[in-house]
This record gives structure tokens, sequence and C-alpha cells, in this order.
């Protein structure tokens, strides 16, 4: 007990911009595993006072801290309620960084348009699916749920993300996603973007079925997942440029 | 050495000269002891309860607080706000709050205590409510999984065998509704085909289409041509199931769905449906006091629509992992709630919804069978008088496997043998046998044994209890394999009951006809 109390203690006594820049880090990876959003903007904020580019803050100080706290969501120590608190921390810094980003010309690490089809309002898995892609980094346009082939065309025109994501709980439901996609590609943007889908009643088969890229089981797959096919679409462009 | 009672009544034995003949009793020991024809269970057993009337007070109260201070939404469904603001309520967009008690009293004014679900076979009708429970197939799942074939998508063919596999199990009282979801119909056009597989291949009751409005319609009128148009509305042949859209919400689908099934006397179930953590509060106290909240909303609502219209207090109600976010089946803590729920559903004189043999495994294994052994018992314990998810459930409910509905069946006609309770009959209480047989010798070839023993206990027909070396020459298998062998055999020995042609003809008419009105669509 004693002990404990005395960790407290010590904790509330750190103060962030009184640590040199390798402790500061590790402050912030361990700030983010703790969900600490006040003190992930802090570090942020600091660091970019100390002449830091926004990319080196975001992939040293907030990608790692991230990456550490999905292996330990992936080992079991980690519970979900934490991860998102942790994901809602690493946004606070995301939101300060995205600006700069796109001023330095950083390709951002993703951009997503996300929301669940026409007739159904089923959001839990969909929502957990965009806090933890912002945990990855992602800006994430969350269009909610009843969705038709006309609300996310609009979204992707307007926001032109890198990635589709529709989520359905329903049988009577999923195969709308379908219906997306089939009109994807008679309108010739389907190869524009990254169709991924996830709900309970799908599985790969259905996902290849509807002409998705993609089949997310849940949402911390969703979080692995994205960032990897955005990276080697991007690859891909190059190359075939 | 053991007498031959066979041998010995051939016989002729001076006290019960009866001529049975092999064939006879080949035919007797198959069916078991189950009543083939029982439509429920009558229970005879004291409930199983964890709230004391302080408790369920309190949880009551809060349940009040919830409706009057934070309310229900009801969305996309402008008729229900009206007929709320009409009642007064306060009606505040979608958002609709309570004045303290109102709810409780608009179920207990008029919602009866049980109602009778008949079947086109008379004999199959049932009562859901009071001191009964009817067992019912479970429901909803898109996928279906076998030993021999794995998992896969649900078709049509896999619906109609679970119809006619609940047909032919004794222990379930009801047909059931989606026993699976056959994906290989249009979304637009699948209940149709659903509807009618529950009319031709069994004639035990069953549970309508509640996945659009128009499709609740078609469901009422498929009804009318089976039972006759003026028969439906006074009677009540669909039980049919309303998921509330938890937390605190009812959706049009649904509320389209429940309306038309109230206007024309048909039950609905209103269910919450509960994945404590993500769907409401981490605490037993916190899920019951919403479940209430929100099963008194819908009943309530039903009540509104059509006073006296039969409804159920549903309740399912399974606990997240916190650790993956996964749903979690056959811990303690729902059984908990489903004590509680009861209880509360009691009291409130409605009839109550609830259990299963619920699992999160993949596959018929021991944790399959250890979560759905729990759930089953402390639902039964519990007093749910509507067993959904009593036979077949696996991963959640995102699978319905061929195996375990025969071993859930098995636990299901177990159920039944349970809530009778203690026989305290003389014959019963079997002083005859202790006088006959006295100390020291055995009971096997008394009299009373010889009486009794056929129905004395029940046989399961899964569950191998022979020596190993006879296990072992029947083919080492385990409880999943013979559950595998039993399915087929089920199929290969169906015969369907019989139906009136010219319904019949109807029905396929009137199908044929709603299907060539509208194209197939996938939503």
């Amino acid at each position: 007990m004693a002990m404990e109390h005395a960790a407290i203690l010590e904790e509330e006594d750190i103060v962030l911009s009184e640590l040199d820049d390798g402790e500061l880090v590790e402050q912030m990876h361990e700030d983010l595993y703790d969900g600490l959003r006040e003190e992930i903007v802090e570090g942020t904020c600091i660091l970019l006072e100390r002449d830091w580019g926004a990319e080196k803050v975001l992939n040293e100080a907030l990608v790692e801290g991230m990456r550490i706290v999905g292996i330990d969501f992936r080992d079991g120590i980690l519970f979900v309620p934490e991860v998102l608190l942790a994901a809602n921390a690493m946004k606070g810094g995301m939101e300060i960084l995205r600006p700069l980003l796109s001023e330095t010309g950083v390709k951002p690490i993703g951009k997503m348009v996300i929301g669940t089809v026409k007739g159904d309002i089923h959001d839990i898995g969909k929502n957990l699916v965009g806090m933890m892609l912002e945990g990855a980094g992602f800006e994430v346009f969350d269009l909610g749920i009843n969705n038709s082939v006309e609300d996310y065309f609009e979204a992707l025109e307007k926001h032109q993300p890198d990635i589709l994501g529709m989520s359905a709980l329903l049988t009577t439901t999923m195969p709308y996603m379908k219906v997306v996609v089939d009109e994807m590609v008679s309108q010739g943007i389907r190869d524009d973007y990254i169709v991924l889908v996830g709900g309970a009643p799908l599985n790969e088969e259905f996902g290849r079925a509807v002409g998705a890229d993609g089949y997310c089981r849940d949402a911390a797959q969703a979080a692995d997942v994205a960032p990897a096919m955005v990276r080697t679409r991007r690859l891909g462009k190059i190359v075939n440029a | 050495m053991i007498d031959n009672p066979r041998r010995r009544r051939a016989a002729g034995r001076k006290r019960r000269a009866v001529r049975t003949g092999r064939a006879a009793v080949r035919a007797a020991r198959k069916r078991g002891i189950v009543d083939e024809f029982a439509t429920w269970i009558d229970r005879r057993i004291p409930y199983f309860e964890v709230l004391d009337t302080e408790a369920l007070e309190l949880i009551e109260h809060n349940a009040d607080t919830v409706l009057e201070e934070i309310g229900i939404e009801f969305r996309d469904f402008p008729r229900a706000r009206k007929l709320w603001k009409e009642a007064g309520a306060d009606v505040d967009g979608e958002r609709v709050r309570f004045p303290r008690g109102m709810c409780r009293s608009l179920v207990k004014a008029t919602a009866p205590s049980e109602y009778w679900q008949h079947a086109r076979n008379p004999r199959r009708s049932t009562i859901i409510g009071g001191e009964r429970t009817v067992l019912v197939p479970a429901y909803g799942s898109p996928f279906v999984t076998d030993l021999d074939r794995g998992r896969r998508y649900a078709t049509l063919e896999d619906f109609r065998n679970f119809v006619k596999l609940a047909y032919m199990s004794p222990g379930l009282h009801h047909s059931g509704g989606t026993i699976c979801e056959p994906v290989d119909v249009p979304v637009n056009k699948r209940h149709f085909d659903m509807i009618y597989s529950h009319i031709k291949y069994t004639d035990k009751p069953f549970m309508g289409s509640v996945t659009h409005p128009e499709r609740a319609k078609d469901t009422l009128a498929m009804a009318k041509l089976l039972f006759g148009e003026d028969f439906v509305p006074r009677k009540t042949v669909l039980t049919s199931l309303i998921n509330a859209n938890s937390p605190l919400t009812f959706d049009g689908t649904m509320l389209g769905a429940a309306t038309a099934y109230a206007e024309n006397n048909q039950a609905t179930i209103i269910s919450p449906f509960l994945l404590a953590g993500a769907m409401s509060p981490v605490t037993v106290a916190g899920t019951l006091t919403q479940i209430l909240a929100e099963a008194l909303a819908g009943m309530a609502y039903i009540q509104l629509v059509r006073p006296g219209a039969p409804v159920v207090f549903g309740s399912f109600a399974a606990v997240l992992s916190m650790q993956s976010g996964a749903p979690t089946f056959g811990t303690s803590e729902p059984s908990l709630v489903v004590y509680g729920a009861g209880q509360l559903a009691r009291r409130l004189g409605v009839p109550f919804r609830s259990g299963g043999g619920l699992s999160a495994s993949k596959v018929p294994d021991a944790q399959a069978a250890f979560e759905a052994a729990n759930t089953l018992q402390s639902a039964a314990l519990a007093g749910v008088n509507f067993m959904l998810h009593t036979a077949g459930w696996l991963e959640g409910g995102l699978a319905m496997g061929y195996e375990k509905f025969i071993l859930d069946a098995d636990q299901a006609n177990m159920i039944a043998v349970l809530l009778k309770g203690v026989d305290l009959s003389e014959n019963a209480q079997a002083l005859d046998a202790f006088r006959e047989v006295g100390p020291g010798a055995h009971f096997l070839g008394a009299a009373h044994t010889l009486k009794n023993f056929e129905t004395a206990f029940y046989r399961s027909n899964v569950a191998d209890n022979n020596s190993f070396e006879q296990w072992q020459q029947d083919g080492s298998l385990d409880a999943a394999q013979r559950a595998n062998g039993i399915w087929k055999q089920m199929l290969r020995e169906y015969e369907a009951p019989k139906l009136d042609p010219a319904i019949d003809e109807s029905l396929v008419e009137y199908i044929h006809r709603r299907k060539s009105e509208f194209e197939d669509r996938d939503y």
C-alpha cells in the first residue's frame, strides 16, 4: 500500500517540460498507455516547441506509444476501456499534429470514411473501429448509422479518404455492402479507395463476395490492417507510376 | 443375477400378465419418457430468487428514475411518439420521458398474465405465461455448422432441416422463428419461405417476421390463410421477437413490426438485448434496472397500440469480455440477472422470456456443453416462460449447430423432468418396495420397480454410459459424433405433418403472387 502511494506521489511530481527529449518521449509512451489525453497534448506541444518536426513527434512519441498499447491489448494485459482511453489520448495529440503535417506536405497515416449501412443502426462495433483507427493515427470521418449509397458517395467526394469502411450487424442489412461496391464499380471509382467491411455476421468469404478489399473481424484487427493496406497501396502507386 | 423383466412378463407373471410384444416395446423404448405432445412444462418447483423485496423495490425505483429522467428513444416511428404524447408522456424529439409509474400502470392495467398461442394442430397449441415453461429453438444465426461440412452461411435447406428437427424433438414445444437466416434467398423475400416452412414442415406454434413492417403484414396474411380470416385477430397465433436497440432505444423497424402484430392481437416479446459492459452498465443491478426500464417502455407502448394485446417481458443479457470485447456466456453474472429479471417480470404479472443454451464456443465441445448447461439450468430455475435459444446456439448466436441442437434438445427434455418436481403419490413414496425387498437385497426385480422403471429416470439419447470396452466397440465416439448420427437419422426418418392441400395451395399461391409483385432486393 505504502509503496503504491509513494509511486502515485512520485508520478504526480513529474513535470513534463523538465524532462529531456528522451525522457519525455518515454513518458509519453507511458501516458498513452495510461490514456492521459491532457498529458499527451502537453507532451506533443513541448516537443514541437523544442523544434521537433511534426512527423518525428508522430512517429517516435505517438505511433510508437500506441504500438506498445496494441501489443499489450493483444496479449490480454490491457482491457478494452483502457485501449479506448489510449486511443482518445492519441487523438488529442493528432489534432495538434494534423494541420502541421499537412502544411509540411507529409502524407497522413490515413483517412477513413466509416458508417453502418442502410437499415442498420447498430453502431457500437463501428464506433470501436473508428476509435481504434484514430488511435492508429487515422483521420476518421464517421457518417454514423443507416447510410445509403448516396451518403457514402457524398462523403468520399468530400473527404477523399484512403479507406471506405462499412459495417453491419444484421444479416438483412449486410448485403447492402454489395450494393455500395457495385455502384462504386459502375461509377468507375472502385479502385480509388480501399474498401473494408466488418460486423458480426460477416466473414472473409462474404467480404470477397461483396467485392471488398478486406474483412476485419474486430476493431483491433482493423487498426492493424488499415495502416498496412494504406502503405501498400501508396507503394503500389509509386511503383505503377 | 439380474432378472430379465421382459422374460418374466412374457412368461405370464401372475400379477400383470400383459402381452406387449417386441415391436411395441421397441417403439416405446425409442420414444423415451418425454410426452410427444407436451405443449409446455408445468412447473411444480419453487422459483430460484436472488432479490428480496427491498432489493426489487430498489431496482423498480431506479428503473422509474431512468424512465423519468433519461427516457427512451423511439426512433424513426412518429406514431409511437404521438401515442406517448396523447398518453401524457413528455415527448422531446425522439426522446420520451415517462412520469414515475406510468409504464407500470399501463402494463398492469391491460397486459394479460398469460395467453394461448394457437398452433395449426390444436393439440400443439400452448400457453405462454403462468407457471409454465415453453422451450423454443435458437433464433437468428447467419451461419450453420456441423461436423461434416463445418461452418458456412445458412441456406433455406438448413432452415427447413432445423424446422424438421424441432418438430421431431418432443422437448421443444415451439417451432421458433428465424432458426437460422436463409442467406441464399433475397433479403426482402426470405420471410415468405421461412413462414411457409414453419407452416408446412411442422404443426407446432411459431414466430413471425420482424425485419420490416411489410414482412410482419405478410406473416399475418399467411397466418390468416392458415387459421382463417376471422380467427386471427381474435386469437393469438404468433409470438414475435421485438428487440430493443439497447441502450434505451427502440428503432422504427422493430416498432413497425411490433405495431402491426399488436394491432392484430398477436403477441410480441419486448426484449432488451444487453451485452453488459457495452450496452448496459457492468453491474448486475444496473443491468436489471435497464432491462426493466426498456421492457416496461416497450410493453406499455404495445398496450397503447392495443390494450390487452399479449406482451412478453423479454431479456437477453450476456456480459462482454472487458479484455477483448467479445460476448461471453454461461458465466455467473448473467445467471444472477436472469433470476432477478424473472422476479421483476412476475411482479409485473406478465410472461417472461429469457435463457437458452447459450455458448461462445464455435463447435459442440466441452465449452459448448458446460456453458449451455449453465444457462439452461439458470433460466429454468429462474422461471422463464418462453425460452428462446433452447437448442442449437453456438458462437454467441452467430452459428446454429446441428450437433449442438441435438445435445441441447436432450437437455430440454431434462428441464421438463426437473421442473416437474418431486412426485409424492403413494406409488412414488415406494413403501411397498421397501416391504418387498427388505434389507440387503436389491430393487431391480421388485414389483415396484417393474411397475415404474420405464418412466422412472430420464434417459439421455446422447450420453454414453457404457463400459470403456463397450464404448470402444461402438467406435469410441464422443458426444458430438453421436449427435451427428442422431440428426442425420432424424432427417432420414422425418415425415411431414398433414396439411390441408387447399390451404397449402392458397399459401403457395400467395407467396408466388407476392414474390412477383416486387423485385429481389438485398436490403
